[in-house]
Protein backbone atom coordinates (compact mmCIF):
# COMPACT_ATOMS: atom_id res chain seq x y z
CA UNK A 1 0.00 0.00 0.00
CA UNK A 2 2.85 2.37 0.88
CA UNK A 3 4.51 1.67 -2.46
CA UNK A 4 1.30 2.49 -4.31
CA UNK A 5 0.80 5.77 -2.45
CA UNK A 6 4.47 6.65 -3.04
CA UNK A 7 3.99 5.98 -6.74
CA UNK A 8 0.91 8.19 -6.87
CA UNK A 9 2.77 11.03 -5.11
CA UNK A 10 5.71 10.67 -7.55
CA UNK A 11 3.33 10.69 -10.50
CA UNK A 12 1.45 13.79 -9.31
CA UNK A 13 4.70 15.62 -8.45
CA UNK A 14 6.09 14.89 -11.94
CA UNK A 15 3.02 16.32 -13.66
CA UNK A 16 2.98 19.28 -11.26
CA UNK A 17 6.59 20.38 -11.92
CA UNK A 18 6.18 19.83 -15.67
CA UNK A 19 3.13 22.12 -15.63
CA UNK A 20 4.57 24.91 -13.46
CA UNK A 21 7.77 24.99 -15.51
CA UNK A 22 5.59 26.40 -18.30
CA UNK A 23 5.08 29.56 -16.24
CA UNK A 24 7.60 32.40 -16.40
CA UNK A 25 10.66 31.08 -14.51
CA UNK A 26 11.08 33.17 -11.36
CA UNK A 27 12.99 32.31 -8.18
CA UNK A 28 9.86 30.95 -6.38
CA UNK A 29 9.05 28.70 -9.38
CA UNK A 30 12.65 27.46 -9.53
CA UNK A 31 12.59 26.83 -5.77
CA UNK A 32 9.33 24.86 -6.09
CA UNK A 33 10.68 22.70 -8.93
CA UNK A 34 13.92 22.02 -7.03
CA UNK A 35 12.17 21.22 -3.73
CA UNK A 36 9.62 18.91 -5.38
CA UNK A 37 12.43 17.17 -7.31
CA UNK A 38 14.38 16.62 -4.08
CA UNK A 39 11.23 15.24 -2.40
CA UNK A 40 10.80 12.80 -5.32
CA UNK A 41 14.46 11.81 -5.00
CA UNK A 42 14.04 11.14 -1.27
CA UNK A 43 10.81 9.17 -1.80
CA UNK A 44 12.47 6.82 -4.29
CA UNK A 45 15.43 6.34 -1.93
CA UNK A 46 13.50 5.81 1.28
CA UNK A 47 10.42 3.95 -0.01
CA UNK A 48 11.43 2.14 -3.22
CA UNK A 49 15.04 1.43 -2.22
CA UNK A 50 14.06 0.82 1.41
CA UNK A 51 16.62 3.16 2.89
CA UNK A 52 14.08 3.62 5.69
CA UNK A 53 15.23 0.27 7.13
CA UNK A 54 18.95 0.93 6.56
CA UNK A 55 21.53 2.13 9.07
CA UNK A 56 21.40 5.87 9.82
CA UNK A 57 24.75 6.37 8.06
CA UNK A 58 23.22 5.52 4.67
CA UNK A 59 20.16 7.66 5.37
CA UNK A 60 22.23 10.68 6.37
CA UNK A 61 24.51 10.69 3.33
CA UNK A 62 21.51 10.25 1.06
CA UNK A 63 19.67 13.18 2.63
CA UNK A 64 22.84 15.33 2.71
CA UNK A 65 23.52 14.61 -0.99
CA UNK A 66 19.98 15.52 -2.05
CA UNK A 67 19.89 18.71 0.02
CA UNK A 68 23.33 19.84 -1.18
CA UNK A 69 22.59 19.23 -4.86
CA UNK A 70 19.17 20.89 -4.54
CA UNK A 71 20.73 23.92 -2.84
CA UNK A 72 23.43 24.19 -5.53
CA UNK A 73 20.81 24.05 -8.30
CA UNK A 74 18.78 26.74 -6.60
CA UNK A 75 21.75 29.02 -5.95
CA UNK A 76 23.17 28.72 -9.47
CA UNK A 77 19.89 29.07 -11.39
CA UNK B 1 17.26 -10.68 5.91
CA UNK B 2 17.02 -10.13 9.64
CA UNK B 3 16.47 -6.81 11.28
CA UNK B 4 19.98 -6.94 12.75
CA UNK B 5 21.68 -7.25 9.39
CA UNK B 6 19.47 -4.62 7.75
CA UNK B 7 20.29 -2.07 10.42
CA UNK B 8 24.02 -2.82 10.28
CA UNK B 9 26.14 -0.20 8.53
CA UNK B 10 27.69 -2.95 6.39
CA UNK B 11 24.33 -4.27 5.13
CA UNK B 12 22.19 -1.58 3.50
CA UNK B 13 19.35 -3.08 1.37
CA UNK B 14 21.09 -4.77 -1.58
CA UNK B 15 24.51 -4.84 0.11
CA UNK B 16 27.32 -2.39 0.65
CA UNK B 17 28.94 -2.79 -2.79
CA UNK B 18 25.91 -1.67 -4.78
CA UNK B 19 25.50 1.33 -2.47
CA UNK B 20 29.13 2.34 -3.00
CA UNK B 21 28.47 2.16 -6.76
CA UNK B 22 25.23 4.14 -6.35
CA UNK B 23 26.95 6.95 -4.44
CA UNK B 24 29.87 7.06 -6.87
CA UNK B 25 27.43 7.35 -9.77
CA UNK B 26 25.37 10.00 -7.99
CA UNK B 27 28.51 12.02 -7.25
CA UNK B 28 29.76 11.71 -10.85
CA UNK B 29 26.43 12.71 -12.42
CA UNK B 30 25.95 15.31 -9.68
CA UNK B 31 29.24 17.03 -10.53
CA UNK B 32 28.34 17.09 -14.23
CA UNK B 33 24.92 18.57 -13.42
CA UNK B 34 26.47 21.21 -11.17
CA UNK B 35 28.85 22.11 -14.03
CA UNK B 36 25.83 22.40 -16.35
CA UNK B 37 24.06 24.69 -13.86
CA UNK B 38 27.25 26.77 -13.48
CA UNK B 39 27.66 27.27 -17.24
CA UNK B 40 23.92 27.93 -17.47
CA UNK B 41 24.30 30.73 -14.94
CA UNK B 42 27.00 32.32 -17.11
CA UNK B 43 25.12 31.96 -20.41
CA UNK B 44 21.55 32.14 -19.19
CA UNK B 45 19.91 33.44 -22.38
CA UNK B 46 21.68 30.89 -24.58
CA UNK B 47 20.83 27.98 -22.25
CA UNK B 48 17.23 29.16 -22.03
CA UNK B 49 16.95 29.23 -25.83
CA UNK B 50 18.53 25.79 -26.24
CA UNK B 51 16.45 24.26 -23.45
CA UNK B 52 13.24 25.48 -25.08
CA UNK B 53 14.12 23.34 -28.13
CA UNK B 54 13.83 20.20 -26.00
CA UNK B 55 10.55 18.30 -25.84
CA UNK B 56 9.20 18.59 -22.27
CA UNK B 57 6.24 16.31 -22.98
CA UNK B 58 8.49 13.42 -24.05
CA UNK B 59 10.71 13.96 -21.00
CA UNK B 60 7.66 13.96 -18.69
CA UNK B 61 6.38 10.70 -20.21
CA UNK B 62 9.88 9.25 -19.83
CA UNK B 63 9.90 10.25 -16.17
CA UNK B 64 6.57 8.45 -15.74
CA UNK B 65 8.09 5.38 -17.45
CA UNK B 66 10.99 5.35 -15.02
CA UNK B 67 8.99 5.86 -11.82
CA UNK B 68 6.53 3.21 -13.03
CA UNK B 69 9.44 0.83 -13.60
CA UNK B 70 10.77 1.70 -10.15
CA UNK B 71 7.39 0.99 -8.60
CA UNK B 72 7.17 -2.46 -10.21
CA UNK B 73 10.78 -3.26 -9.30
CA UNK B 74 10.10 -2.35 -5.64
CA UNK B 75 6.94 -4.49 -5.76
CA UNK B 76 9.01 -7.38 -7.13
CA UNK B 77 11.29 -7.25 -4.08
CA UNK B 78 8.29 -7.21 -1.72
CA UNK B 79 6.68 -10.17 -3.52
CA UNK B 80 9.94 -12.13 -3.43
CA UNK B 81 10.24 -11.54 0.32
CA UNK B 82 6.65 -12.79 0.68
CA UNK B 83 7.71 -15.93 -1.26
CA UNK B 84 5.33 -15.02 -4.08
CA UNK B 85 7.83 -15.85 -6.82
CA UNK B 86 5.43 -15.84 -9.77
CA UNK B 87 4.12 -12.37 -8.92
CA UNK B 88 7.67 -11.16 -8.34
CA UNK B 89 8.66 -12.36 -11.82
CA UNK B 90 5.60 -10.65 -13.28
CA UNK B 91 6.48 -7.38 -11.55
CA UNK B 92 10.04 -7.56 -12.92
CA UNK B 93 8.63 -8.06 -16.41
CA UNK B 94 6.54 -4.90 -16.07
CA UNK B 95 9.56 -3.01 -14.76
CA UNK B 96 11.57 -4.16 -17.79
CA UNK B 97 8.79 -3.10 -20.16
CA UNK B 98 8.75 0.37 -18.57
CA UNK B 99 12.52 0.52 -19.04
CA UNK B 100 12.25 -0.51 -22.70
CA UNK B 101 9.54 2.13 -23.14
CA UNK B 102 11.95 4.74 -21.76
CA UNK B 103 14.77 3.60 -24.05
CA UNK B 104 12.63 3.64 -27.20
CA UNK B 105 11.06 7.01 -26.45
CA UNK B 106 14.48 8.46 -25.73
CA UNK B 107 15.76 7.14 -29.07
CA UNK B 108 12.78 8.79 -30.75
CA UNK B 109 13.72 12.05 -29.01
CA UNK B 110 17.38 11.66 -30.08
CA UNK B 111 16.28 11.08 -33.68
CA UNK B 112 14.24 14.29 -33.64
CA UNK B 113 17.16 16.26 -32.21
CA UNK B 114 19.60 14.94 -34.80
CA UNK B 115 17.11 15.66 -37.61
CA UNK B 116 16.86 19.24 -36.34
CA UNK B 117 20.66 19.56 -36.34
CA UNK B 118 20.87 19.73 -32.53
CA UNK B 119 23.95 17.57 -32.22
CA UNK B 120 26.78 17.81 -29.70
CA UNK B 121 28.48 20.54 -31.75
CA UNK B 122 25.42 22.80 -31.70
CA UNK B 123 26.16 24.43 -28.32
CA UNK B 124 27.60 23.77 -24.88
CA UNK B 125 24.07 23.07 -23.61
CA UNK B 126 23.63 20.31 -26.20
CA UNK B 127 27.08 18.90 -25.51
CA UNK B 128 25.99 18.49 -21.88
CA UNK B 129 22.57 17.20 -22.96
CA UNK B 130 24.03 14.44 -25.15
CA UNK B 131 26.68 13.40 -22.64
CA UNK B 132 24.40 13.34 -19.59
CA UNK B 133 21.37 11.72 -21.23
CA UNK B 134 23.57 9.40 -23.32
CA UNK B 135 25.38 8.00 -20.27
CA UNK B 136 22.06 7.75 -18.47
CA UNK B 137 20.55 5.87 -21.44
CA UNK B 138 23.39 3.34 -21.21
CA UNK B 139 22.69 2.91 -17.48
CA UNK B 140 18.99 2.25 -18.15
CA UNK B 141 19.94 -0.25 -20.88
CA UNK B 142 22.24 -2.07 -18.44
CA UNK B 143 19.47 -1.88 -15.81
CA UNK B 144 17.01 -3.63 -18.14
CA UNK B 145 19.58 -6.38 -18.82
CA UNK B 146 20.15 -6.83 -15.06
CA UNK B 147 16.37 -7.08 -14.46
CA UNK B 148 16.19 -9.65 -17.28
CA UNK B 149 18.82 -11.85 -15.63
CA UNK B 150 17.29 -11.45 -12.17
CA UNK B 151 13.93 -12.50 -13.55
CA UNK B 152 15.47 -15.44 -15.33
CA UNK B 153 17.19 -16.58 -12.14
CA UNK B 154 14.04 -16.42 -10.01
CA UNK B 155 11.96 -18.20 -12.67
CA UNK B 156 14.43 -20.94 -13.65
CA UNK B 157 16.74 -21.29 -10.63
CA UNK B 158 14.43 -20.52 -7.73
CA UNK B 159 16.57 -22.36 -5.20
CA UNK B 160 19.68 -20.30 -6.08
CA UNK B 161 18.04 -16.86 -6.14
CA UNK B 162 18.68 -14.84 -2.97
CA UNK B 163 17.00 -11.70 -1.75
CA UNK B 164 20.38 -9.93 -1.60
CA UNK B 165 20.95 -10.50 -5.34
CA UNK B 166 17.49 -9.28 -6.22
CA UNK B 167 17.76 -6.23 -3.97
CA UNK B 168 21.16 -5.36 -5.46
CA UNK B 169 19.91 -5.60 -9.05
CA UNK B 170 16.78 -3.63 -8.28
CA UNK B 171 18.86 -1.01 -6.41
CA UNK B 172 20.83 -0.47 -9.65
CA UNK B 173 17.53 0.05 -11.44
CA UNK B 174 16.42 2.60 -8.84
CA UNK B 175 19.75 4.40 -9.26
CA UNK B 176 18.73 5.09 -12.89
CA UNK B 177 15.50 6.60 -11.48
CA UNK B 178 17.43 8.77 -9.04
CA UNK B 179 19.76 10.16 -11.70
CA UNK B 180 16.86 10.92 -14.03
CA UNK B 181 14.88 12.64 -11.25
CA UNK B 182 17.72 15.20 -11.15
CA UNK B 183 18.44 15.29 -14.89
CA UNK B 184 14.80 15.94 -15.78
CA UNK B 185 14.50 19.32 -14.00
CA UNK B 186 18.03 20.54 -14.74
CA UNK B 187 17.85 19.86 -18.49
CA UNK B 188 14.17 20.31 -19.31
CA UNK B 189 12.58 22.57 -16.70
CA UNK B 190 14.97 24.98 -15.02
CA UNK B 191 16.46 27.01 -17.87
Amino acid sequence: MKLTSTYIVLFVCTIFIALISGLALSKPIIATIVVVSVIKFLLVGFQFMELKIAHNFWKYIFVIYSVVIGAIFFLLL
Amino acid sequence: MTNTTTKSIAYPPGGILIWIIIYLELITFGMAMVALAYYGMQERALFHHDSQLLNKEIATINTIFLITGGFFAAKAVHCFKAKNIDRSARMLLWAMLAGVGFLLLKMFEYYGKLEAGLSMDYSSFYMNYWLLTGFHWIHVFVGVIILFFIRRSIVHKKELATIEDIEAGVAFWHMCDLIWLLLFPILYLLF
